[in-house]
């Protein structure tokens, strides 16, 4: 029972973890490739050739999960009819073209992306859909899961101008990317750029980053110091408070002891009563000035002679061999 | 040919077509040898060989004498020397994939760690296995020397704006200036690849030369008197303390900056495994075998990253003299902001500001440069761990520095 209740619960398990991984499948840039513009220069740029040598539109989709996971079965779509919810799932498949299984390049690692060329000639490959992405027009791009059904991410695409891409460079965040920046199986880094370009352009000296650095790393430091500085004023008071509580607990324990001694009501057991304050008068010494949980760090060097030191100790006699008989 | 002759002897008979086909054979086999021998010295270091190639390796050969000679950062300097060495033997690039930069190959597989950036954090792991912390818990104000000392970076930063680098080349070499060589390994991998190899030697030279640097500075900026203050003993810290400390260290710095995740969680997560003193198996592995592994790596590829090609530049050039002045920004600011402090502190609560050097995060050097230096100036003075907590207060502000660089830049 418990072995078939493990195999139920893996099996759960194994079943979530696939959900998880179509769910980690994005959209990552798409390109409308225009047969007009292909002489021009910035369309030689941006365009990128399918296994046959033929340019053509593509959508780019990265795994952005770091583990591997498998595109196959996924369904694209341009074709909004597969919104309808009343639409059955066989029927949104006829919409959509899948990505087919058995090919390992759609199996994606860590951050990996894939390109599949909007052609509309699927006998080209795995990586050929068969809907063409409309030029000089908008559309928007759905990505289905295996069922058909689960929406797992979708891009709504304007009127791209030729050469350029539109490309997702923040996780919610879409830019159209011009020529040189198209970037097909490869991260989108136009958003880095324009970082470096903003501190270039506006921070010129470099004054602005220097005050907001020196004060984020400022305030960390002010704010461990702070914390400990507080931490340890609350440690040191704990420690006092509690050094006066056992004082003043010994200081009552001894005073009883004397007013019973004076008394001549304290059990002695026989021990001759002064040696018995004497002991307690010790003890007392030794426990508010004699011992320490805390060594004073004062080391000395100073020598002291005792006998162990003296050299005539350090003499040794030289063994004497037993004449044999 | 060998024939029976009637005397019952074997005679050797050879025609001259015979002879002329060994001679043939001979020759040819001559011919395939003598090729395959001019082949073999086409790849060859010396039929490949150039000037740069010899520059550098004397460089690499430099680095090993400071190293074995001047005991300067020895467990650095060996790796990174050897590895410049290694890095510069010139090979004819024939996809044999012996390279660092050749793909698969055994360097280039060990320098993914340098490239993907994920040796750095395994040595703040243990950096953190070994640091106490516990000078800086005692007397926190010592913090604020270590983040005044961070402006050695920002000070760096503008001046390589100025000398015409991009911003995200100039974080790169200013942060130098924090004296900590895995953070300028990270930082540069993620911000200016292309100047990593210069970065990191740089950074690795100057931390080697900070007992040539440093003095100097604090001289200047110290008189007699103000080198003779006598601080007070700090107070004992608790185990408690100790083991809060990277439990609320990680929590405040990387809520203010999260992208000095890497760096920072692995330095107090390393730490808590010290102090924890329940992991002491764990903390005594990241601070000595892991972290030398790591370190031997990291040394390694990064000597052989300074290719001559990518590494005898201009920039270079550049990138060692911001480096210096990296350094001594740093250096002043620490003592300086000591000066400040010392204004607004009581009497007999006052710094030294021999230890407002120790803000920069080589540690323990740079703590027992302030010893050293207070030693000189008062034999019965001992600094050493006063400045060990502005020390390791530098290691997390460069990280923060690290990480605040990232987030803006990246």
């Amino acid at each position: 029972m418990k072995k078939i209740l493990s195999i139920l619960s893996s099996l759960a398990v194994a079943l979530t973890m696939n959900a998880q991984g179509a769910h980690d499948f994005k959209l990552n840039e798409v390109y409308v490739h225009t047969p007009a513009c292909c002489d021009s220069s910035a369309c030689k740029t941006a365009s990128y050739v399918d296994e046959y040598g033929q340019s053509a539109s593509w959508i780019e989709i990265e795994n952005i999960s770091y583990s591997t996971h498998d595109i196959r079965n996924c369904f694209l779509t341009i074709d909004p009819a597969v919104l309808d919810e009343n639409m059955s799932a066989p029927e949104r498949e006829t919409h959509m073209s899948q990505i087919p299984a058995g090919d390992p390049r759609t199996s994606l690692s860590a951050k990996q992306r894939i390109t599949f060329f909007a052609d509309g000639n699927t006998n080209r490959g795995t990586l050929h859909l068969n809907f063409k992405l409309p030029v000089g027009e908008s559309f928007t791009i759905y990505l289905f899961d295996g069922n058909a059904v689960d929406l797992l991410d979708s891009v709504h695409v304007e009127a791209l101008p030729a050469g350029s891409s539109y490309a997702r460079i923040a996780d919610a965040e879409w830019q159209v990317l011009e020529a040189d920046k198209v970037t097909p199986n490869a991260p989108n880094i136009a958003y880095h750029n324009d970082k470096i370009k903003e501190f270039k352009e506006k921070d010129p000296y470099g004054i602005a980053m220097t005050l907001m650095c020196m004060g984020v790393v400022f305030s960390c430091l002010i704010l461990l110091f702070v914390f400990f500085h507080i931490f340890g004023w609350a440690m040191n008071r704990a420690a006092k408070l509690a050094r006066v509580r056992a004082i003043r607990a010994i200081h009552e324990q001894a005073s009883k002891v004397v007013e019973m001694a004076k008394q001549g009501t304290t059990e002695t057991k026989g021990i001759d009563m002064e040696t018995y304050t004497a002991v307690i008068g010790l003890a007392l010494h030794e426990y508010f000035g004699g011992t320490h949980d805390l060594e004073s760090g004062i080391l000395t060097i100073q020598q002291t002679h005792t006998t162990w030191a003296d050299k005539s100790h350090e003499l040794r006699v030289t063994p004497q061999h037993h004449q044999a008989n | 040919m060998y024939h029976n002759t009637p005397d019952g002897y074997y005679k050797l008979s050879i025609t001259n077509f015979q002879l002329e086909l060994m001679l043939l054979e001979s020759v040819s086999t001559m011919d395939f040898i003598g090729s395959k021998l001019a082949d073999f010295l086409t790849y060859t270091g010396f039929a490949n060989v150039e000037w740069a190639n010899i520059i550098m390796i004397a460089v690499g050969a430099f680095f090993i004498w400071l190293a074995i000679k001047k005991d300067f950062e020895p467990l650095l300097l060996i790796p990174i020397g050897l590895g410049i060495i290694l890095g510069n033997i010139p090979f004819k690039a024939a996809g044999l994939e012996i390279g660092l930069y050749e793909d698969n190959s055994v360097l280039n597989i060990f320098y993914q760690g340098v490239r993907l950036g994920w040796y750095p954090p395994l040595v703040f792991l243990g950096i953190g296995a070994m640091t106490d912390f516990g000078a800086l818990i005692a007397n926190p104000k010592l913090m604020l020397i270590g983040a005044a000392a961070q402006f050695g970076i920002f000070g760096a930063y503008m001046i390589a704006l100025a000398m015409g680098f991009e911003p995200n080349q100039a974080a790169g070499i200013a942060i130098i200036g924090g004296a900590d060589g895995p953070t300028a390994i990270f930082l540069s991998s993620k911000l200016s690849p292309n100047l990593m190899g210069a970065i990191a030697v740089c950074a690795y030279s100057y931390m080697a030369l900070v007992p040539v640097i440093q003095p100097g500075v604090m001289k200047l900026l110290t008189t007699k008197e103000q080198r003779k203050i006598k601080m007070k003993p700090a107070r004992q810290v608790s185990q408690t303390e100790k083991m809060l400390f990277p439990i609320v260290g990680l929590l405040i710095t990387t809520f203010i900056v999260p992208s000095g995740l890497p760096l920072l969680g692995m330095l107090f997560f390393g730490n808590l495994l010290k102090e924890s003193t329940k992991t002491t198996r764990l903390a005594k592995t990241a601070g000595s075998a892991l972290n030398d592994i790591v370190v031997m790596l990291l040394g390694l590829t990064v000597g052989c990253s300074t290719q001559a090609s990518e590494f005898l530049t201009l920039a270079t050039v550049k990138i060692f003299a911001l480096g210096a002045f990296a350094f001594i920004i740093a250096t002043a600011s620490g003592v300086i902001f000591v000066h400040i402090m010392n204004i607004f502190l009581p009497k007999g609560q006052k710094i030294n500001p021999l230890i407002g050097n120790a803000g920069v995060s080589a540690v323990p050097m740079a703590a027992r440069i302030s010893q050293n230096e207070g030693l000189k100036a008062d034999p019965h003075n001992y600094l050493l761990m006063h400045a060990m907590g502005p020390n390791v207060a530098g290691v997390i502000g460069s990280a923060v520095a690290a990480g605040v660089l990232l987030g803006f830049l990246s």
